[in-house]
């Protein structure tokens, strides 16, 4: 038979679909973080050592001894960075204290200077006393700074820790059992959905692998530019706050807030008196994070995800208020999957070929199955 | 400890995918390698394994039974009958151009199927299988290229 051939289109329904399951995804997710975030962490392990593995498995050792030597050697250098960097980075944490107090120091003199040359300008700023009542408030929320919120970190640290251990562990059975799993998928569809559905797990592969490598490529892009800008500027520890703010752009719109902030405490720091350097940072936080948006992002997650920008930015939005920060964090990638299922399970469920001939061959097993049960 | 799990280059393959010619050029271990990218499926006789005018996904090798090549729904006179070894769908491992004919076992059929994103992912970890695969489709595809330009010749001899 002659199948005429019509790009399938999604419609109303297959899209309000998506958005929904979307959001319901998010929900849940949100509900279960403690594993979410191992599982995540341990998709980005699999997809950066699968290509080891099947180099290892192309010089004729199994995939169950290649997963493991891959995951043993991975393991074991991250192991040791542990032992041999976790005393010194111990016994510097000493000085974190310190540090964090004298940036903090460094960005409330920069604020206050410049309030108060606002309020030199704008008598009504003046009037209404917003220097003082600016510098009342910040001594509040430094004053009782580690009284409110530090338990609560260091508790949520605590009970992290031993969920990110997981992840190695994901990571090695995906290395070692995600293509069974495959195949094990493959094997519970009937004929004829086949090829519709090996090209639905082919998509959902390619895109969380192209979006979550393109993440890693695009943090690499920020903090090369970033450390080489605030290099030229003078910043100190420019490579450190460039992986730092890079990692913060994760979490949209709230995690570049939180880098430019990081940004500009350390160039206030670093040159009191100047505010000049510090609005040069911003500046060129400014600029990266438009070269982000309009080359980086395209060229590296916008490969993956290949949806309309309006419809990016609202379900940010929408992720955010769902879930809140792991909303924003994962609304993208679960969008992108969400599409690639929603539009085969349309295409599929739409198509009245596929559906006869799936009836045609459940026929053809009966028939075989009862041939010898009829009198 | 590699050179003991060598095998005889003249060993001969027990393995089921080297009696495809698509992949007679592959030594054992690579077609190991192959069989972790490949899908075995099972067709009952009349069974439709795609259609004329479906997107091409995949290549289907015959592991075993038959399998009919028709077009037009005419699957009386099918134009084609693929044994053990033959191979179809190939141009499906190369676009998503629609399927030229409709394919259909023609008996109790097990094929083995390479889904093109399975061959794209092979070119990329696996470059030298990919390539001795390509060229065996590409000397195909040029033996049928050849055979339908003698064809025509004939044709517009006669």
């Amino acid at each position: 038979m002659n199948v005429s051939r019509h790009p399938y289109q999604a419609g109303p329904v297959v899209w309000a679909g998506i958005i929904a399951s979307t959001c319901l995804v998010l929900f849940f997710f949100q509900k279960i973080l403690w594993l979410v975030v191992p599982f995540v962490l341990a998709l980005i392990i699999y997809y950066v050592l699968l290509p080891l593995k099947l180099r290892l498995v192309l010089q004729g050792i199994s995939h169950d001894t290649a997963a493991g030597l891959v995951s043993a050697g991975a393991f074991s250098l991250l192991a040791l960075t542990l032992v041999f960097g976790l005393p010194g980075l111990l016994a510097e944490a000493v000085g974190w204290q310190e540090s964090a107090g004298r940036y903090l120091d460094g960005g409330l003199k920069l604020l206050t200077v410049t309030v108060g040359q606002l309020e030199g300008r704008f008598d009504m700023l003046a009037k209404a006393h917003v220097g003082d009542e600016l510098a009342r408030q910040v001594a509040d929320f430094s004053g009782h700074f580690a009284q409110k919120y530090l338990p609560g970190i260091a508790m949520t640290l605590a009970a992290w820790a031993p969920s990110l251990f997981l992840a190695p562990f994901l990571a090695f059975f995906m290395l070692r059992d995600g293509w069974r799993f495959k195949k094990f998928l493959g094997r519970a569809v009937p004929n004829a959905f086949f090829e519709r559905t090996l090209y639905l797990l082919d998509q959902v592969d390619r895109t969380a692998r192209l979006y979550f490598l393109g993440l890693i490529e695009l943090t690499l892009l920020d903090t090369f530019c970033l450390a080489v800008g605030l290099w030229l500027i003078g910043v100190s520890g420019a490579l450190l706050l460039g992986l730092l703010t890079a990692v913060l752009a994760w979490v949209p719109y709230v995690g570049s807030i939180l880098g430019c902030l990081l940004v500009v405490l350390v160039a206030a720091t670093d040159f009191p008196g100047q505010p000049g350097v510090a609005y040069a940072a911003v500046a060129l936080f400014v600029l990266v994070r438009l070269l982000d948006d309009f080359f980086f992002m395209p060229m590296t997650i916008g490969k993956s995800l290949n949806m309309h920008p309006l419809l990016t930015v609202l379900m940010i939005f929408v992720g955010g208020a769902v879930a809140g920060v792991p909303g924003l964090m994962l609304v993208l990638p679960v969008l992108g999957v969400a599409m690639v299922f929603g539009e085969t399970i349309g295409q599929v469920v739409t198509d009245p070929r596929l559906q006869a001939r799936h009836v045609h061959g459940k026929r053809l097993r009966q028939a075989l199955v009862t041939r010898d049960l009829s009198l | 400890m590699l050179w003991f799990k060598r095998r005889h280059p003249n060993a001969r393959p027990t393995h089921r995918l080297a009696q495809a010619s698509l992949f007679a050029s592959l030594s054992e271990r690579e077609l190991d390698t192959l069989q972790s990218f490949m899908h075995a499926r099972q067709f009952l006789p009349g069974e439709v394994i795609f259609d004329e005018g479906e997107d091409g996904q995949a290549l289907y090798i015959v592991l075993s039974g038959h399998v009919l090549i028709c077009r037009h729904g005419g699957i009386k006179q099918p134009i084609a009958q693929l044994g053990i070894g033959e191979f179809f769908g190939e141009l499906g491992l190369l676009d998503d151009w629609p399927r030229s004919a409709q394919a259909v076992a023609g008996q109790s059929t097990e094929l083995a199927v390479l889904f093109r994103g399975d061959f794209e992912r092979l070119m990329e970890s696996h470059a030298q299988i990919a390539s001795r695969i390509a060229m065996q489709l590409a000397r195909y595809l040029g033996q049928r290229l050849r055979g339908m330009v003698g064809k025509t010749a004939v044709e517009a001899g006669e």
